[in-house]
């Protein structure tokens, strides 16, 4: 059985899908494309990103039996799992497809319908929805061997992979990244570090391979250079004007959290970096009249991105940093493939919702002078308690600190019924007179 | 026995103690006691929720909405310091709203304690987070004292042994107390120091021996029993809520024994032999287990999870143990409230037709 999944696998991986996409290529309507006269040329990389993410998520409906399938949070240290050979699956990263789609609430109200409450993470339910229904926009999600988890961006997702693990009846690993309300300890560290020793057997169990240490720095490698290519590509958008938007940015996130320690990802970031630091060169603006600059604060309210980008264009507005974005190029530099575990420990774990708060508003503040930020919109996620709770206080001491004007959009990543067109509206309005002040 | 504020203020000046303002929920008391330290937990203080709401968006739960809030009303004033155990991602941004934000002048502490599935590095860290612990406080409250530490920690451990002793004659039906009652002498524990607390839970414990009325048993789920109105209405109903896995109440006061000698060890092996928690990433079968296991003990018709609004940790179970407790034929009850706010007409009819239904 294992045999002729993972023939199939492997037949779809390198023949199926490569000659599917260049088919559906060539079958394609190439209607002209309406392009917006806010906007500058689109990326060409944009094209590229589909394809890897396509792939990725084709190929996941063949993974299940043909090599060991983990789900994985966001913020996990997958390069452990990578040396194993996992194929991996981010529920959070498929959350924000399906909130993109528009299809998030009908997902939550599946999970609703089976007792989950509506105020739990809407990336929690729409998975559990699509645990219930078998209903996802991608087609199939490969069933899980493992699911593996860390809190250091939040506590919800364990509670969320312990309902997984009851589910699926598979284990279930915990990275546990003791919160940063001072500094990083040498207790904290040692832990860190236990654990991810503690691992290695039932991960050597799960997958039926042992554990290769010179593999596990290989993958180190890759990965912290396409964290640091991605963070080059981020740090394009000082450039006035800035070559991309942060709503560009939402998207090409994309390999970096779902992708990474896979030399696809990094090779991926390797093209986009060129091609903005082209644009860069010649002064081609993501959108054509950059009078002002903004950060973005909390995830993406992943249904309505086209409609936000649109808005703010059109008032000669780019978003170009966001703590969002940032995240994955942060702290990565800490990766050190002579100090493996120790490394991955303090990478992870000094991220920025497993910090104080005080560490939020430096990271803000400099942001803000490195990117020349003229205002801030903050989305207060319903979702998502620990990036929202303190907002208001941010967004109080940003004004008082720096005279940064900033508004706050109640709303969600991807369930939309909590969305009120007319509040943001008013919101934003008053927003924008104050940015014309 | 003196009022909360009354006592409180009473320990402070007759007694030489520092005040702790604590938030939920678990911590190591014994520590704090050891170091002439009142630990005052801030649960659910009867407030009107003014000045929070400039802080917190409107879906965190009204238990840090109004721990904030008593902050804010300047009800603090008087106490030494705050520790915030890492129970949830509310508290944990509360701490820092609190210590880097609001710019409060007492000295606050984090306790993060290690998440379950447990491993053998778990047991190191946390025995080093203690250590660590009492180092932060001593540079504020003078070195501890190690016999001390010894003596709290045994009176800790009498404490809970007392504790259990009320609920097991709770589950055997032989404790006449009513709801209230109970949980008013239980929850005591959150302010008294246990030389005040262990002769309370004593007394207590040989006046209300005694049969339990016959209404159905059940066992309650949830945070804490606040508003208290549900346990009046189950007690004028007759009900029994014959053990409970409440985060404050069983689920920190159950302190399993040990038998170690060095303090630290002993508080290691009882932490990690406490009741499932989701506050501590219990897995879903063992808090299955364990609630089938206390209705079994108790013959308890039903589970009323008594949910605080918003609460991410608990809300997250709930489908699954429902479900699981539904196949096996046990009764449940989900409600969802928020502190100090009456019981509404409509809460109380399902109440009662969850009653009517068990009985
Ligand atoms: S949105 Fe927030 S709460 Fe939900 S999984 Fe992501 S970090 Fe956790
Ligand atoms: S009620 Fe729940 S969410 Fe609120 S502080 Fe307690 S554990 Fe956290």
């Amino acid at each position: 059985m294992y045999l002729i999944k993972n023939l199939q696998y492997h037949f779809m991986k390198d023949l199926g899908l490569p000659a599917l996409m260049r088919f559906s290529q060539k079958t394609k309507k190439r209607r002209p494309k309406k392009l917006d006269t806010c906007f500058g040329p689109p990326l060409k990389s944009t094209g590229r990103l589909k394809e890897v993410m396509t792939r990725h998520y084709f190929l996941s409906r063949y993974a299940a039996g043909a090599r060991p399938v983990a789900w994985v949070t966001s913020g996990a240290p997958v390069e452990l799992l990578r040396a194993f050979g996992f194929y991996t699956f981010y529920p959070e990263n498929h959350g924000a497809l399906c909130g993109a789609q528009k299809v998030g609430s009908e997902l939550c109200e599946v999970a609703e319908g089976e007792g989950y409450s509506q105020d739990l993470c809407s990336y929690a339910r729409i998975d559990l929805g699509v645990c219930f229904s078998g209903r996802t926009p991608v087609g199939k999600l490969p069933k899980p061997d493992l699911l593996f988890a860390s809190n250091n961006i939040c506590q919800t997702v364990v509670y969320w992979y312990k309902v997984l693990a009851h589910h699926w009846k598979v284990p279930l690993i915990l990275f546990d990244t003791p919160y940063n309300f001072e500094d990083i300890t040498n207790n904290d560290i040692s832990y860190m570090v236990g654990q991810l020793e503690e691992m290695i057997p039932v991960l050597e169990e799960v997958s039926g391979k042992k554990f290769n240490y010179q593999r596990f720095q290989d993958v180190i490698r890759v990965a912290k250079e396409a964290s640091l290519t991605w963070g080059e590509v981020l740090a394009t958008m000082k450039a006035r004007p800035a070559p991309m938007t942060i709503f560009d940015a939402f998207g090409h996130l994309a390999p970096i959290v779902s992708l990474r320690g896979l030399p696809v990802a990094l090779n991926y970031y390797r093209v986009l970096l060129n091609e903005l630091n082209d644009r860069v060169k010649k002064g081609i603006g993501a959108i054509t009249d950059e009078r002002k600059r903004l950060m973005w604060d909390n995830i993406a309210i992943w249904y309505k991105v086209r409609d936000l980008s649109n808005l703010f264009a059109e008032r000669g507005m780019n978003f170009v940093a966001a703590t969002y974005t940032n995240a994955w190029a942060e702290t990565i530099s800490y990766l050190d493939i002579n100090h493996p575990f120790e490394s991955l420990a303090k990478a992870y774990s000094l991220v920025i919702l497993n910090n104080n708060l005080n560490h939020r508003l430096e990271l803000m503040e400099r942001l803000i002078k490195e990117y020349r930020v003229d205002g801030l919109v903050i989305h207060s996620a319903r979702s998502c308690t620990p990036y929202s709770v303190g907002q208001y206080d941010i967004k109080r001491l940003l004004m008082e600190r720096l005279g940064v004007p900033s508004v706050v959009i109640e709303a969600d990543i991807a369930d939309s019924r909590v969305f009120s067109e007319e509040q943001t509206r008013t919101r934003l309005e008053a927003f924008f007179e104050a940015m014309e002040a | 026995m003196a009022k909360r504020e009354e006592y409180i203020e009473k320990e402070k000046k007759e007694k030489g103690k520092k005040l702790f303002g604590i938030f939920p929920a678990q911590y190591p008391r014994e520590i704090l006691w050891a170091m002439n330290v009142l630990p005052v937990e801030i649960w659910d203080p009867p407030l009107e929720v003014i000045h929070a709401n400039a802080h917190l968006q409107p879906y965190i739960c009204s238990v840090v909405r109004l721990g904030l809030e008593l902050i804010l009303q300047g009800k603090c004033e008087g106490l030494d310091g705050f520790l915030f155990p890492h129970t949830c991602d509310s508290i944990q941004n509360l701490s820092s709203i609190v210590s880097d934000y609001l710019g409060v002048k007492e000295p606050c502490y984090f306790f993060y304690h290690p998440k379950s599935p447990y491993q053998d590095s778990s047991r190191v860290y946390y025995l080093k987070q203690l250590k660590g612990l009492v180092s932060r406080l001593e540079k504020q409250l003078g070195p501890l004292d190690s016999s001390q530490l010894k003596h709290r920690v045994q009176q800790g451990q009498e404490v809970a042994h007392v504790v259990k002793q009320l609920y097991d004659l709770r589950v055997q039906g032989e404790l006449e107390a009513s709801n209230a009652d109970f949980y008013r002498v239980v929850r005591r524990g959150e302010y008294l120091s246990p030389d005040d607390f262990l002769p309370l839970l004593e007394e207590f414990l040989a006046a209300a021996k005694g049969s339990a009325h016959g209404g159905p048993a059940v066992i309650m789920s949830g945070v804490l029993p606040n508003p208290k109105e549900i346990l009046t209405l189950l007690d004028e109903l007759g009900v029994r809520i014959a053990h409970d896995d409440l985060l404050n109440c069983s689920r920190r006061l159950l302190v399993p024994p040990s038998r170690a000698d060095d303090p630290f060890e002993a508080l290691t092996e009882s932490y990690f032999a406490m009741p499932p928690c989701t506050t501590k990433d219990s897995s879903v079968s063992e808090r299955v287990n364990d609630l089938l296991a206390k209705v079994e003990q108790s013959n308890a018709k039903g589970v009323i999870f008594y949910m605080v609004k918003f609460c991410e940790p608990e809300l997250f179970d709930v489908p699954q143990l429902t479900g699981e407790l539904r196949k096996r034929g046990v009764a449940t009850l989900l409600i969802d409230s928020e502190l100090n706010q009456n019981l509404s007409g409509q809460l109380a009819t399902r109440v009662e037709a969850f009653v009517e239904m068990i009985s």
